[in-house]
This record gives structure tokens, sequence and C-alpha cells, in this order.
């Protein structure tokens, strides 16, 4: 564990701050100048057209990717589940979730977190025998097992079917309630991210264009009034007309 | 149906079809082995014969190896390495025999050496490119976890080219014998290959027939052996598994 603090992440309860951040690719510029603030235990939504940047500000918060400008505060601990599981195939589950850990204190703590995530009987099965939510559970386990101050989730449920989807998101939002890391999921889905999430920024012309606050009813009910009116708030500006739907 | 061959090869033997001078019968065969076992020299030869091949395989499978995985990592290494290794690998080991026999003699290092340049290019290239088709989202997930650059070579690379690297073992392993036949049949005193080249003077055609019988034995042996080696090491991979089909 690392005892070295940067100066803002003493700032009790900030998960990540970032400041007018840039990067270009090329000519093109994805991100201009975008501010974003995500508080412990937090859960944000990022939507916005497909190119508008959402995956390149994750791959920067997760170091992944190089910045032309701007700050990135105190993401050092970041956690990140990918759309794919990509779970090494000659590790078990348990070894796949403890990838990394120190080798003796490891496989207890990869145990407490399948456990958690309900796989707790599969420790030494191989991923190939895994469902395809089944892998998912288990690379949301191996970012948690690390603790992150903040988790980045990179479309992470598209892959999954209607109903397995639905069951994941029950069990990441009792997990982030659980461990509180900031959460910035970045989704196509409207109804995922009012499902799920505190707060919704839309991206578009890379900067956050727009954020709706998400109230917990509007998160549990479908059919709270709130949660019917952002969808179709959020669907029109991602480009859907929410008539057409309706008529459709 | 090896047993059936040898069925029909005796009853030919035996009803006097088959001329011994030409292809002598199983049984004579067997008998000789016997006979050459009581004097000692089948199992030393036998013994001397898969030490080289074996002392051959260790070091050309290292080397092989070792430049496969610098070639793998560093694209300087490939500059500097790739283009002369398969300069070496395009020449046919068979026209370096005579320079071969100068340099070493009819000692073992002439042997060790043969074998080890014909096992060495089949690890290196299989090595190289098994390093490359490691998935670079498994590459990328490591980073993102923080694994040091020699964690993410032990975790992620050597894994993920294991099934390409043992693709390269077996190769490997029959070009071994393939060098060590020719090696042992040219200059040598002791080996099985010496045994061949022995009996050959003598027109002891039933001591030829056995080396025969005793290479393709130890060439099933090793393809086992090459076998055992991916169930046990690929068990995680829905190819490789025993028993189970995906």
């Amino acid at each position: 564990m690392s005892t070295v603090l940067d100066a803002d992440s003493r700032d009790e309860g900030l998960a990540v701050e970032v400041r007018s951040l840039r990067r270009r690719y090329g000519e093109r510029t994805v991100i201009d100048g975008l501010d974003l603030r995500i508080r412990r235990g937090e859960f944000v939504a990022l939507l916005g057209e497909s190119g508008c940047g959402k995956t390149t500000l994750l791959r920067a918060l997760a170091g992944l990717d190089a910045v032309d400008g701007g700050q990135i505060i105190g993401a050092s601990k970041a956690a990140v589940v990918f759309q794919e599981h990509r779970l090494l195939p000659w590790d078990s589950v348990w070894r796949n979730v403890a990838l990394g850990l120190d080798d003796r204190a490891g496989r207890p703590l990869a145990l407490a977190a399948l456990a958690e995530v309900g796989l707790g009987d599969r420790l030494d099965d191989w991923p190939r025998n895994l469902s395809g939510g089944q892998a998912q559970r288990v690379a949301l386990a191996r970012a948690l097992v690390r603790e992150p101050g903040l988790l980045l989730l990179d479309e992470p449920f598209a892959a999954l079917d209607a109903l397995t989807r639905i069951r994941m998101h029950g069990l990441v939002k009792q997990l982030v309630a659980r461990h509180r890391p900031g959460v910035l999921l970045v989704t196509h889905d409207v109804d995922e991210a009012v499902a799920l999430a505190d707060r919704v920024l839309v991206m578009r012309n890379g900067v956050v264009a727009n954020e709706y606050p998400v109230s917990a009813e509007a998160n549990t009910h479908r059919a709270h009034p709130e949660a019917v009116a952002l969808r179709e708030q959020l669907l029109s500006e991602l480009g859907v007309d929410a008539s057409a739907l309706a008529v459709g | 149906m090896p047993a059936l061959v040898l069925a029909v090869w005796e009853i030919l033997a035996r009803a006097g079809l088959l001329s011994p001078q030409v292809l002598p019968a199983p049984s004579k065969v067997g008998a000789t082995a016997w006979g050459l076992i009581g004097q000692g020299r089948l199992l030393s030869d036998m013994g001397t014969s898969l030490l080289r091949a074996a002392t051959g395989f260790a070091i050309g499978g290292s080397i092989g190896f070792s430049l496969g995985t610098a070639v793998g990592f560093s694209r300087l290494a490939e500059a500097l390495l790739d283009r002369s290794i398969q300069m070496v690998r395009s020449i046919p080991f068979l026209a370096v025999l005579p320079l071969v026999i100068v340099w070493f003699g009819v000692d073992e290092g002439g042997k060790i050496f043969l074998v080890s340049l014909g096992v060495m290019f089949p690890i290196y290239i299989n090595t190289v490119l098994g390093i490359r088709q490691v998935d670079p989202k498994l590459l990328e997930l490591g980073r993102v976890i923080g694994l040091s650059n020699w964690q993410l070579i032990r975790r992620i690379v050597l894994p993920g080219a294991l099934p390409s690297i043992l693709a390269g073992v077996r190769y490997a392993l029959a070009v071994a014998w393939l060098a060590l036949v020719v090696a042992e049949t040219i200059a040598t005193s002791s080996g099985i290959g010496f045994l061949a080249m022995d009996a050959r003077e003598f027109l002891r055609t039933d001591v030829i027939v056995l080396t025969i019988l005793i290479y393709a034995a130890i060439g099933v042996l090793s393809d086992a052996i090459a076998r055992l080696l991916e169930r046990r090491l690929l068990a995680w991979h829905a190819n490789y598994a025993t028993g189970g089909r995906r």
C-alpha cells in the first residue's frame, strides 16, 4: 500500500477531479477543456453519441492514454471494468481476481470479493466455463478487490442479455453502496444511466454539455414520472426524437 | 493396425516370401534386440543417443527461446537479429555437416551442435509468433491493474504465447531426431546411428531394421511427451482440455 497521498485525495470524499482536459487526435479535438468532479460514493453516468469522446475520457482517467493538456487529480487508484471481461484464460477464477496482489494476501481477498459477487463456489474454474454475466461479475470482483477510489465502467453490461443486465445493475448498485468508490459509467443506454446514476452527464463537442441529478426514487422505479421525463429529455439530447419512439 | 502389419510381415517371412537379407522376420529382429541387450550394447547405445538428443534439445531450445523472447518483445532486437537468424535458418543443415566434422571431429560436440541447430529455429519462430499474438487487450488490462513489466511477462505474455511455443517444441522434437540420425550415421563410434552403420558393413539387415524401429518408437514417445506437456500446461485452453468439449 502506498502511503503517498497527493494534495487532492486528502480532500475528503473526492474521487477524481478533472480540470480543462484536452485531447487531440491529429487535427480533431476530441476533448476540449473538459471539467469534471466525482465524489467518493457518487455514481455518475456519462452519455453521448458515438465518437463524442466518452471512451477517450475514460481511458485518460485510467491512465491508458496520454492527454494533451489539463490536469487529472486523484485518479491514481482507479480500477476499470471493460466491455469485455478481459479475464486471463490461463488463470483460474480466483487467480484472475488476485492478479497483481501480493501472493500471500491475494487469495483471501479474492475469495471474499468473489463471494460478494455470488461466485464463491467457482474459485477454481477456468474462465471459459463461465457465462457472460458470470465472467463480468468476476471482472467486477477483480476491480473491487483493489478497493479503488475511482471505478471506471466502460459499457460493462452492453454485451449481456437483457435479464442478466438487470441483475448486474442491482449487484453493481449494491457493491458501490458498500465500497463507496466514485463511479464513472460510460454507456449508450439511457435506461441504464437513469436506473443507476446519481448524476447523468451528457457529453457533446468535447465537454460536458449538460448534467441532470437523478433521485433515488427515479433509480428504483422505472415508471416514476421523474424517470420517464428524464429518459425523454436524455434521448432528445442525444438526437433521438422521443415522440417518434412513442409512435414506433 | 501396427500389430496387423507385424503379423502379416511375420507370416510372409516365415513362408519364405521375404528373403531374410531384404527384410528379416520381426521375431528375428526381436531375438537380435535381445542378444544386443545381453551384450550390453543396445541399451548403452540408446542411452548415448538419448543423451545427445536431450543435450542438443536443451541447448538449442534455450537459445531459440531466448532469441525468440528478445525479438518478440523488442523492435530493436528484431532489427538486429531477425534477418540473420532467418538467413542461417534457410541453410539446410546437411550442408554444414562437413564443416561440423572439421570443427568438432567425430566427438560429441558436433552431434550436439547439429541437434541444437535443428531445434533452435522451430522454437525461435514459434516463440516470436506466440509473443506477437498475445491479446493487446489483456496487456492493457495488466497495465491498468499496475503490473510491473516482469509481472506482465510472467502472468500475461508467456502464458499467452505458450500454445505456440509448445507447437514449436513438438516440431523441434522431430527435428532433433532427424538431426541426430544424420549426425550419427556419418561420424560416430557409438549410438543408434553407429549401430546401423556398423550393421550395414556386415549386411546385418536385422540390426538395421531394429534401429529403424527404435527411431520410430522414440518418435512416438517424444510425440507423446509433447502431447502430455500440452495437456498439462494448456488445460485452460478449450482445444487442449481432456474430455471437455468447450
